[in-house]
């Protein structure tokens, strides 16, 4: 505890009766002070042992608005301007951790220690548990119903694990098992001989596969953040409306533009080329979004420096907002990976040697009831990508769909 | 005569402030053109394949127009007869309305209260418990293996378990029995709505500051659902709208569901959706005008949905 320092922050002090003072509130450890502005002499301190409840500026990380509770009920609120920093060392995830508070009587104990004596108060707790109003049987019924929930979310993925794992002869045994007795990797095998026999080998429609999600990403990234970029540290005619209608184009996905897209692409020349899965793939508006909410959060100094040193705008975007956006980029790449893995892309690609790997597959799940091993091979293999590339950044995604939000 | 006296001024004095309006916007536009050559690329590509298609979708829709042959108007020929003639369409709708009344709001508030469960988990169990709720909607056309879990003969799983306990005497074709097929593509679909918007839920609980939660905990906060609707929902609400549009995406768009789970075109049409309507028109038959007036009626409805949603979320909490 001895290292919390003398912390100052300018800010407004709100009174019961709605009185209001602009001013600066110094803390440290023994307690707080709050001087208006221009004053040496403090308007009002308190000691933290008249402290009914200090825990919130005592827990501290960085607050807006601290309530001080005194003893005879009454309060201040205050409104900082930056926040108030108690401790030194930031604790983000205090909620985490079990916390030992400091009440009134530690702070009545640690006093009377620094005096020598002892005294007869008791060091009340206020604070036992980690989320203080929780109830215990809450906390039962909800782990009980995420166990039960998980276990039927992660199910048909098991089965489906399970079923591609499975010989012949258990594919088809009554009561079908979950999880095969003798696993083994035929079906995967199997797949690679049926591919290998067709027109077109297997390893065709998987090079198809990631050239169009490798060029669709990249280029994504590349042109999608160049738009939230500006559309996010700059204020010009058109950008707002141009954003507001991204937003509502979040709605329509692929789908319900199928048809129209399919005649403007023919108008191109774009059908049966890469280009019209890649083209569309660039201007995806789910990237854009949240590219453009994220870099609303880097500091608009950090750019005004850039510019005050002379850097040209795309200097800027390329070596100081790309580099601190890198969160972002995971989650642009997952989406976009995503959507592009999974197209099966049947209605503007004919060329069978142009076809992706997920029109192949369903193509074999047509073979019906005998190919269902080998289908479910397949399977395994199409969504594993992306479930793989999600475990692997998923705090990274987390950080940013925090600034996902659409304000109205 | 007072009236009359101010009137050409106020005309005047508004032309003047609009004008000065124009010149401002202008002289910031110049300003700033090195922005719109930023965001030339992606807009030229977003304004092709996002905001063309709906123009000509609308255009498109009161034409006749088979590819072949050139355009001809015909007003609304196309509504008049998707609306009164095509029954098909009605029990598409009638599906779609099903799967997004059911799976829309019911998706939504569960990924919204499992988020929220899930964020009082300890954090390396909030990793894992995200992965197992998101690997559904991640994994894209995994849901095929619902054709294998639900197959009509004794060797699906369902079926056997139904047998195994003597619920059923026969095996049941749960994917080409009209009986069936609405229920398992809800199913299907709610096993696959905890996508972005849960996602982003969950990254909404964390960023939430904690000192609001102690502040709210010192203010008499005394249970958990207290603090859900005085702290959290007021706090969470962008990221509640950006769900409520993710939902609307997905509960409308459903169509590989019951595409290659009930088969195209499924038994009786009992499982076609709008989308898988337009898909028919638009690729099989070929008359992109009536494909286009079923797209412009869909973006209607979703538009509609979501400033409904808006007006709704705009009281949530206060």
């Amino acid at each position: 505890m001895s290292e919390i320092n003398t912390v100052k922050s300018n800010g407004t002090l709100t009174l019961i009766n709605g009185k209001k003072y602009r001013g600066r509130l110094e803390a440290n450890e023994t307690g707080a002070a709050f001087y208006l502005r221009g004053k040496t002499e403090p308007m009002v301190e308190w000691h933290y042992t008249r402290l009914h409840r200090m825990d919130n500026i005592r827990r501290g990380g960085t607050t807006t608005q601290i309530t001080v509770i005194l003893k005879d009920e009454s309060r201040y609120v205050f409104e900082l301007d930056q926040g108030l920093k108690v401790y030194n060392h930031m604790d983000k995830h205090w909620a985490d951790k079990p916390v030992t508070p400091r009440t009134r009587g530690d702070e009545l104990h640690r006093l009377a220690e620094l005096r020598g004596e002892k005294i007869e108060v008791p060091k009340k707790h206020l604070i036992k548990r980690r989320h203080p109003n929780r109830s215990i049987a809450g906390d039962i019924g909800i782990y009980l119903l995420l166990v039960i929930v998980g276990i039927a979310m992660v199910f048909p993925l098991v089965y489906l694990l399970g079923s591609s794992l499975k010989p012949l002869d258990e594919l088809f045994r009554f009561p079908p098992p979950i999880w095969p007795s003798h696993p083994t990797m035929d079906n995967f095998s199997d797949l690679f001989v049926t591919m290998g026999q067709s027109y077109v080998p297997f390893s065709r429609y998987l090079v198809n596969t990631v050239f169009i999600t490798a060029a669709g990403t990249f280029g994504h990234l590349v042109i999608a953040s160049m738009a939230a970029f500006v559309l996010a540290k700059f204020e010009f005619p058109g950008g707002k409306t141009f954003f507001a209608v991204v937003t509502t184009c979040l709605m329509f996905s692929g789908y319900v533009t199928g048809i129209p897209n399919y005649l403007i692409m023919s108008r191109l020349g774009m059908i049966d080329t890469y280009w019209s899965l890649i083209l569309p793939a660039f201007a995806a508006p789910m990237g854009m979004f949240l590219m453009k909410q994220f870099m609303e959060g880097l500091p608009t100094a950090l750019i005004e420096a850039a510019t005050i040193d002379g850097a040209s705008t795309f200097g800027i975007f390329w070596h100081i907002v790309m580099p601190n956006v890198k969160p972002a980029w995971l989650t642009m790449i997952i989406f976009s990976v995503q959507g592009l893995w999974n197209t099966s892309a049947a209605t503007v690609i004919y060329s069978e040697a142009k076809k992706t790997l997920v029109y192949a597959l369903q193509q074999i799940q047509a073979g019906g009831i005998a190919r269902t091993g080998q289908s479910a091979a397949g399977q395994v293999i199409v969504v594993a990508v992306p479930i793989i590339i999600f475990v692997l950044s998923q705090s990274r995604i987390l950080e940013t769909m925090a600034s996902s939000g659409i304000k109205d | 005569m007072q009236k009359t006296s101010t009137q050409p001024g106020f005309a005047s004095r508004y032309w003047n402030m609009k004008r000065d309006q124009i010149q401002h916007g202008w002289a910031l536009a110049k300003r700033n053109k090195v922005c719109y050559l930023f965001l030339a690329p992606y807009a030229i590509l977003f304004f092709t394949f996002f905001i063309l298609p709906i123009g000509t979708s609308i255009f498109y829709s009161f034409t006749y127009y088979n590819i072949l042959e050139p355009a001809r108007f015909i007003g609304l020929q196309n509504y008049i007869n998707l609306i009164l003639q095509d029954e098909v369409f009605l029990t598409a709708i009638k599906n779609t309305f099903v799967i997004a009344v059911i799976t829309g709001p019911v998706g939504y508030i569960l990924s919204f209260l499992f988020a929220w469960f899930i964020n009082e988990l300890p954090k390396w169990l909030r990793a894992v418990a995200v992965v197992i709720f998101y690997a559904p909607s991640i994994a894209g056309a995994a849901f095929t293996v619902f054709s294998i879990i639900f197959r009509g003969d004794a060797y699906g799983w369902f079926n056997s378990i139904l047998m195994e306990f003597g619920l059923i005497e026969a095996p049941r074709l749960w994917l080409t029995d009209p009986r069936y097929m609405m229920t398992i593509v809800i199913i299907v679909s709610l096993w696959m709505s905890m996508g972005t918007g849960f996602l982003s839920f969950v990254a909404g609980f964390q960023g939430i500051d904690r000192s609001m939660y102690e502040a709210g905990y010192v203010d008499g906060v005394r249970n958990r659902w207290q603090e859900l609707y005085h702290i959290t929902l007021p706090s969470m609400k962008p990221m509640l709208l950006f769900g409520a549009v993710m939902s609307i995406t997905s509960a409308f768009n459903v169509s590989d569901v019951p595409r290659l789970l009930c088969g195209y075109p499924s038994t009786d049409y009992a499982a076609r959706t709008v989308v898988t309507h337009l898909f028919d028109y638009g690729f099989s038959r070929f008359e992109m005008g009536y494909a286009s007036a079923i797209a412009t009626i869909l973006f209607l409805i979703m538009i509609l949905c979501k400033k409904a949603i808006a007006g709704l979320l705009g009281r949530v909490g206060t």
